[in-house]
Formats: structure tokens, C-alpha cells, sequence
């Protein structure tokens, strides 16, 4: 039943995709690209608030000085960055002058010493048009003199997942100062907050952690609490206003899946190990071809996982407000009328997909977190056979690819 | 423009990366240390709790349920162990009495016995003293009557054959 929830988006990721390259609704459609679905999607270094505004994140540069030495800038605010002289913009899509030049960072630098550092008024008056149009946010910043060497900067994907640290922290701390209390240890649980977290951490416990890993549950339960509540949280806070989904960010979900991984290979036992470089109960002339696959296997897992989180994400963003930009779509080429009636069968698709989004940001949080027991349950596995019947790994790399 | 659309999407940022790590570690550690613990910990010991109050009251129904059946054993035996003392308190009182009946009939009997005898002996006594008597009386008659012509001897054997004539009581 599961499998078509967890299909339909990520279908829809690739279609989104596709079709960003085809008729990009979305883009075209809004005035002065305003409307951009990817743009809303994407990470960003401000806050959006629209109508009202946005509102600008602190920039964290670690930086080679033109000098050759190695230090941190920091600014409050991208705008900020730009009016130093320090910054130029390195490019923009908004921008469609900047953005034919190339976006390859060594090419950037290399354009913004040579390009723009024999015109300074040029550049100045064109970071003052940017800034004016509100169009510095969409490009990169390159040094002027130098190169970035990391960016630090706060991003709005990072703020929110430090929004979700921050609720996970409020919710749970407290709850845990009742359990030391003796509610819900030694009398019953209170309230509907505790029931329902309750009611999600014994799900966790009994349902996701125990079969997968049996007497080592402890052991490893407070990483799939984490993961699990975190996931989930990231994801419900993309879906409220002026939100955004830190796990529709391929970089967040790598995160998490390096986690898993590192507690996965952590938790590998003699046998895990053993069936990756010398797998049992298969003739020897197939050792050759399965040992490369069950080798690359192990950073294919953590690579699916954090495909699956991000695509899933992305995929239900993508597709409301590409629904959303059928309606100026269909207007800009059909008239007002048609766009008046593409409104109403869009406006409820979204609102399907929108509940749609509810459930997946459950399902997904769910998947991320039964996997990672998973991998790391099979790791951590003491097998008793030597290889003879069929291995609980192949089928569960069954259950894996079906989902 | 388009590739570089999705390139922005799917482009990992290194800085992210870090700030990431580091906001998971945070939370992993924040909430391990504060929060896991005694969430986990209580709902364990509170399933324990449950599972032993479950345990432990079955045991109590069990030993009710035990104690119950015993207590109505016992007072079945009691019951029992009542009606056959009455029973046999009954039958001791029934034999007594039938003894005693017996007894006193016995008694009666006896002294029925000895009372005849001691008439039977009180008569045959009279009865001799009679016929002594009788007899003295008759041949002092008879000697007084026939005086001179008979002997003594044969006056007596007279006077015998006479009484042994009479009837006998």
C-alpha cells in the first residue's frame, strides 16, 4: 500500500525536473521572476517573508587573502557583503548577463578579477542596481581580491534546522524532566503532548528499532529517536508559511545518511564485514563480481537514503507551486479567463498535494529512520549460519528497492 | 539556465555540511543526555511495572481462588465431620439407652427369678413342715384312736402311704 505514496513523489521529483526544462511554469510565469518555485525551494541566504519582505542572513566566509593568508569574514547580511567592495556577485540566473558568463567558481574568480576589477565604477553601480532590484540574494559572492575557501554562511535550510533542534529540545527536555518526576514512570502519562510523543517514541521503539535490532535496541534506539524526530520536524516546518524544508536540501540529507553510515560500519560486527569482502555460500568464480557490488552496496545505502529524503521533499514543494504557476502559465498564454478557471482545479490539487505533503513528511521520517535500523540491524547482526540458505540481506535489500 | 536550475538544487555546500554535522551532533547529544535517557528508562521500568502489577495480580487471583476452594473444602469437611459426630453421638445415645433398657429388664428379670425361687423354696418348706406336721398329728389321732392294736412301725407306714396319697400341692 506504502509503495505508490512512496513512489508518487519522487516520480513527480524527476518530472519536475523535466519540466522546469520544458515549459517552467513557474519561472516564466511570475513577473520579473518573482514566482520561482525553485528559487522558493532551494537553500538561500535570507529568509523569505513575501509579500512582506525577506529578511538577510549572516555571511561567514572562510577566506585566502590576496595576500596568501588564511581568515574569517563575516557580515551581517549579504547586502552588507556587497557594500564593503569586498564582494562581487559571481552569479545569478535572475541575472541572465552574469549567468552566461559561466557559473564554475575558478571561472567566476577568475571573470571577477579580470572582468571587473579594471572597471570598479561598473561593478559598483552594477551591485547597487542588484541590490536595489533585490536580485544579490539569487547569485554566488566571490572575493574581490582572493578566494573563498569555505562558506560559512547561516543559510535559511540551517536556521531551520536549528529551529527544529530548538522545538525537538523544548519538547523533549521538559518531557523528560516529568518521566524523572515519576509521571508516566511510576503513574500514567499526562497530557496530550506527552501521549502523543509517547505514543511516537514507543512507535519507534517497538515497531522500527526492536525488529530490525533486537537486544541491541538500546544501544542504538537514541540515534533512530534523533534522526526520527528530526526528520519529521524539518519536514512539518516546510510546510507551514514563510517555512522551509532544511531535508529538501541534498546537502542535509547527506548528512544524515553519513550518520547512519558511520553508525552503520561502527556497528559492523566480524560477519558484516566478513560477508562484504568474502561472501559465504557462493562459488568462488562469482566472488570476483559480487565482492565490488556488496563493497559499493555499502555507500549505495546511505546514498539512496539521502536521495529518497531529498526527492521526496523537493518533489511535493515542487509540484504545489508548479501547480500554483499553471495558473499564470495558462494566463500569460491563454488570457484572464482561462486563468480564472485553471485556478480552481489547481487550487484543489494543491490542497490534495498539500495533504498529501503531511503524510509523506510522516512516511519519509519513518522510511529514513526504519532503513537506518535496518542497515545498521544487518550490521550489527550476529549470524549463526554459515552461509547456506538464502541471507535475511537479500531480501531485505528487496524491501529496500520496493521502497 | 535550466541545468544551472537544477545544479543549484542539487549542488552540495560544504559550509552546510559542516553547520549540519554539527547541529545534528548538538541535537544527538542534547537529547541522548536529557532527554532519551529517562524517557526510555521510565517507559521501561513503567512496562515493567505493568507486566509485573499483572503478574502479581493474577497470582493474588490465583491464591484467592486457591484460598476460597480451600475454605470451602474445610467447611465441607467440618459440615461432614458435624453430622457425623451428631450421628454417632445419636447411635451412642440409642445404644446406651437400648443397654440400659436391657439392663434394667435383665434386673427385673433376675429379681422375677430369684423372688419365685425363694416362694418356690418358702413353699416346699411349708409344705414339708405341713406333711411333718400332718403326719405327727395323724398318728398321735390315730394312736390315740387306735391305741393298743397297732405298733408304732406299722402306724407309721400307714400314715406314710397315706400322705404319699395326697395330692402333692
Amino acid at each position: 500500500m506504502t509503495n505508490r505514496f512512496f513512489r508518487a513523489p519522487l516520480f513527480g521529483a524527476l518530472l519536475a525536473l523535466v519540466m522546469v526544462g520544458t515549459i517552467a511554469p513557474a519561472h516564466a510565469a511570475g513577473e520579473d521572476g518573482e514566482f520561482d518555485a525553485i528559487g522558493h525551494t532551494m537553500d538561500g541566504n535570507y529568509l523569505d517573508f513575501s509579500p512582506f519582505g525577506k529578511v538577510e542572513l549572516p555571511r561567514i566566509f572562510l577566506v585566502r587573502k590576496a595576500d596568501g593568508s588564511i581568515g574569517l569574514d563575516v557580515y551581517g547580511s549579504t547586502k552588507q557583503a556587497l557594500l564593503t567592495g569586498d564582494y562581487v556577485m559571481a552569479s545569478s540566473y535572475a541575472d541572465e548577463a552574469h549567468a552566461e558568463d559561466g557559473y564554475g567558481d575558478a571561472e567566476e574568480s577568475a571573470y571577477g578579477e579580470a572582468g571587473y576589477g579594471d572597471a570598479p565604477a561598473d561593478e559598483a553601480t552594477a551591485t547597487q542596481e542588484a541590490i536595489s532590484k533585490g536580485k544579490h540574494l539569487y547569485g554566488g559572492l566571490t572575493r574581490a581580491k582572493g578566494d573563498v575557501i569555505v562558506d560559512f554562511s547561516i543559510t535559511r535550510h540551517l536556521l531551520f534546522a536549528w529551529l527544529a533542534i530548538l522545538i525537538l529540545c523544548l519538547l523533549f527536555i521538559p518531557m523528560a524532566g516529568k518521566y524523572k518526576q515519576g509521571i508516566g514512570r511510576t503513574e500514567a502519562p499526562r497530557g496530550k503532548k506527552m501521549n502523543m510523543l509517547e505514543t511516537l517514541v514507543l512507535y519507534i521503539r517497538d515497531e522500527v528499532a526492536r525488529p530490525n535490532l533486537g537486544e541491541k535496541t538500546d544501544k542504538f534506539l537514541p540515534y533512530l529517536l534523533t534522526i526520527f524526530f528530526f526528520i519529521l520536524t524539518c519536514n512539518l516546518l516546510g510546510l507551514i508559511p514563510f517555512g522551509a524544508t532544511a531535508t529538501a536540501n541534498i546537502t542535509t540529507t547527506a548528512v544524515l545518511a553519513i550518520f547512519t553510515f558511520i553508525v552503520t560500519q561502527f556497528a559492523g560486527t566480524k560477519d558484516y564485514w566478513m560477508h562484504v569482502f568474502n561472501p559465504p555460500g557462493i562459488p568462488w568464480f562469482v566472488k570476483p563480481i559480487m565482492i565490488p557490488i556488496e563493497f559499493l552496496g555499502l555507500f549505495i545505502k546511505p546514498f539512496a537514503l539521502a536521495i529518497r529524503l531529498f526527492a521526496n521533499m523537493t518533489a511535493g514543494h515542487l509540484v504545489i507551486l508548479n501547480l500554483i504557476g499553471l495558473i499564470f502559465a495558462i494566463r500569460a498564454i491563454l488570457g484572464d479567463g482561462a486563468g480564472w478557471g485553471t485556478a480552481v482545479p489547481s487550487y484543489f490539487l494543491t490542497v490534495f498535494i498539500y495533504g498529501l505533503e503531511v503524510l509523506v513528511a510522516f512516511i519519509q521520517a519513518y522510511v529514513f529512520t526504519i532503513l537506518s535500523a535496518l542497515f545498521i540491524g544487518m550490521a550489527a547482526a550476529e549470524h549463526e549460519h554459515h552461509g547456506h540458505e538464502p541471507h535475511a540481506h537479500e531480501q531485505t535489500v528487496g524491501t529496500e528497492a520496493v521502497i | 539556465m535550466t541545468l544551472f536550475l537544477a545544479a543549484g538544487l542539487l549542488s552540495p555546500n560544504v559550509g552546510l555540511i559542516f553547520w549540519m554535522a554539527l547541529a545534528f551532533l548538538t541535537l544527538l547529544f542534547l537529547l541522548s543526555k536529557y532527554a532519551w535517557g529517562p524517557i526510555t528508562s521510565a517507559l521501561a521500568e513503567r512496562e515493567q511495572t505493568i507486566e509485573d502489577s499483572l503478574t502479581s495480580a493474577q497470582k493474588a487471583l490465583a491464591e484467592a481462588k486457591q484460598l476460597s476452594a480451600d475454605n470451602e473444602k474445610a467447611r465441607r469437611e467440618g459440615e461432614a465431620q458435624a453430622q457425623q459426630i451428631m450421628r454417632e453421638a445419636r447411635e451412642a445415645a440409642e445404644a446406651l439407652r437400648a443397654e440400659q433398657v436391657e439392663k434394667t429388664r435383665a434386673q427385673i428379670r433376675t429379681m422375677q427369678d430369684q423372688a419365685q425361687a425363694e416362694i418356690e423354696r418358702e413353699k416346699q418348706q411349708a409344705l414339708a413342715e405341713l406333711r411333718t406336721e400332718v403326719a405327727d398329728l395323724a398318728i398321735q389321732a390315730a394312736e390315740k384312736i387306735l391305741h393298743e392294736n397297732l405298733d408304732a412301725p406299722r402306724q407309721k407306714k400307714l400314715v406314710e402311704a397315706f400322705i404319699s396319697d395326697l395330692p402333692k400341692n
